[in-house]
């Protein structure tokens, strides 16, 4: 299978500070890959690398065989890489349908002078791409809440509505820090399933985040280990579970 | 709950159409209106595109921008100038007007994109304002200082403007092109990324828009509305002076932004109606307008925080601001 994304040997220094050292990963597609390692380990300032936040200081980031690094992140999410924030990452004061549909926007070809004077064609587009977002919603059991204010939902369904704008273009890869983060059992349970769905079913490579050592080793077909700032695993779930290094380092046995 | 939100929704959709019922019935205030009214309404029409402009910076890019003066005086001058030096008629010195605008627009913009934000930005773009009064005043050959700049002979595809009535349906066409327009370009990808940068910039590049982009835009947005509504401030007022956009000229802005509701689009048009209205109400109060006026603008913000907008939300959804089309 081919690499949809690959890092080679990525560093990331902050003023003397090592948040990663000579990090090197593939991704590919259909399958859920997961990143562990203790709080500081470097999972979300990775994540920052590959989507544009933060520039690498040495090393290179491939996505389907173009070198991304050094793209602001609206040009690398435009190529189909799209992620989502751990302190949630959604417009507050629009409704759950706005979000959705501001998710969609580099799909939704309508120029500006058509907007502005109300074209058929313009009018369209933006139509077309509301019953696709309501379509979308439908097919998450989320219609119900597509007109209210995502700010008056609770966390589940925030992280639900996140994910949902998230892979709202169909995005070759996704990046996924702590989905379940503050869920309750069943909604944690959902999310893993949703997660699994998209990998199995739409072919989606995704990159996951996560803490809760029970959905990882249930949901990913594979686990990166990383702690302080450097990849000392990677292997199936059954693997990392017998490996003494990953145990010491994560788990802190002696 | 409502079991069927699409059932709902259809309806509003038709409900909005009684909006077109305002500029309608707008078009026979000159059939009733004296000669001051008529002026008063005219002068509102500016304040309603005043605001319109100025709320796509405050209240829908969430930009703590003071420009707005600056693009109100630069619309009014560049009028009065294209037409007392250069001889051009109205409707070119109009468009004119909203070309050199968008260019204020833009230079202002250039400060948000420098990372120059919230109180810097305020006090930046307030600077900006004073030092384009300080030009006006101190550009004397060609502003006439203090004594203002007249306009002579005002007239649009040549047809005679000079009447208030005339420049009433003249006015009348141009808000309502500019609102619809503003409209349709909210309720739209456009509209929608420019709030997302308020809610949280950082997300909103992540979703593939370029933050930047959408940023100039509605600075370029809000300096060509606020000029062209400093050409019909010009040819209302006939001669235009430096003192029309000072620091009190922008809290007014200002005021007008935050009592018909920040980031509402209905809001604008009613907060810069209501605020151009109530000032000449309370003259007849001599000594005591101010106290009127100032009360009255504390006593909605502190019911109605979100504006006199909030207030029509809650009688109906159809007074919700969308963005998006169905």
């Amino acid at each position: 299978m081919t690499d949809l994304l690959r890092l080679n040997n990525i560093s990331v220094h902050f003023s003397g500070l090592k948040a990663l050292t000579d990090v090197s990963f593939s991704a590919s597609p259909g399958q859920v890959k997961a990143l562990i390692g203790p709080n500081g380990a470097g999972k979300t300032t990775l994540f920052n690398v590959i989507s544009g936040y933060v520039p690498p200081t040495s090393g290179e980031v491939y996505f389907n065989g173009e070198e991304i690094q050094g793209l602001t992140p609206h040009e690398i999410s435009a190529r189909g890489v799209r992620r989502t924030f751990q302190n949630g990452g959604l417009f507050g004061e629009m409704t759950v349908l706005e979000n959705i549909l501001t998710g969609m926007h580099v799909q939704i070809n309508s120029h500006f002078m058509g907007l502005l004077f109300g074209t058929r064609k313009a009018d369209e587009e933006e139509k077309a791409a509301a019953a696709r977002a309501m379509r979308l919603l439908a097919l998450m059991d989320m219609s119900e809440f597509a007109d209210q204010q995502v700010k008056s939902l609770s966390g589940g369904q925030q992280r639900m509505v996140e994910i949902i704008r998230t892979i709202s273009t169909e995005p070759p890869l996704l990046l996924l820090d702590e989905p379940a983060v503050g869920l309750s059992p069943p909604m944690r349970i959902r999310m893993m399933e949703v997660i699994k769905r998209l990998a199995g079913e739409e072919g989606i490579s995704i990159l996951l985040i996560e803490h809760a050592i029970d959905l990882v080793m249930a949901g990913s077909d594979r686990i990166v280990v990383l702690c302080a700032g450097q990849n000392i695993a990677e292997g199936k779930p059954a693997e990392i579970r017998e490996n003494r290094e990953v145990l010491e380092a994560y788990l802190g046995y002696a | 709950m409502n079991t069927n939100p699409s059932m709902e929704r259809k309806s509003w959709k038709a409900s909005r159409r009684l909006f077109y019922v305002v500029p309608l019935a707008a078009m026979f205030i000159p059939l009733v209106a004296n000669d001051y009214l008529q002026f008063m309404v005219n002068i509102m029409m500016v304040y309603v595109l005043v605001t319109v402009g100025f709320n796509l910076v405050i209240g829908n890019l969430g930009q703590l921008a003071f420009a707005n003066t600056a693009f109100f005086g630069i619309g009014a001058y560049t009028t009065a100038i294209l037409m007392s030096h250069l001889g051009f008629t109205y409707d070119i010195a109009l468009v004119s007007a909203a070309v050199v605008g968008g260019l204020a627009g833009l230079l202002a913009s250039i400060t948000a994109l420098r990372g120059i934000r919230l109180y810097y930005l305020a006090i930046i773009t307030m600077a900006f304002g004073e030092l384009m009064r300080w030009v006006y005043i101190h550009a004397d050959k060609i502003t006439h200082g203090t004594d203002g700049l007249p306009l002579y002979n005002i007239s649009v595809f040549g047809m005679s403007m000079h009447s208030d009535t005339a420049k009433f349906y003249v006015f009348l066409l141009i808000t309502v092109l500019v609102v619809k327009g503003v409209s349709n370009l909210l309720r739209s990808r456009v509209g929608r990324a420019i709030i997302a940068i308020r809610d949280n910039e950082m997300t909103t590049a992540s979703l593939g828009i370029s933050t930047s982009n959408y940023i100039i835009l509605t600075f370029v947005m809000s300096g060509s509305i606020v000029g062209i509504a400093g050409a019909m401030f010009a040819a209302t007022t006939e001669r235009v002076f430096p003192e029309s956009f000072g620091l009190t000229e922008v809290i007014v802005h200002f005021a007008m932004v935050m009592v018909g509701g920040s980031g509402s689009l209905i809001g604008s048009v009613i907060g810069g109606a209501v605020l151009t209205i109530l000032p000449e109400y309370f003259r007849q109060f001599p000594g005591m307008s101010e106290l009127f006026f100032g009360g009255i603008i504390i006593t909605i913000l502190l019911f109605l925080p979100k504006g006199l907008a909030s207030l029509l939300a809650k009688l109906s959804p159809v007074f919700h601001d969308r963005y998006y089309r169905d």
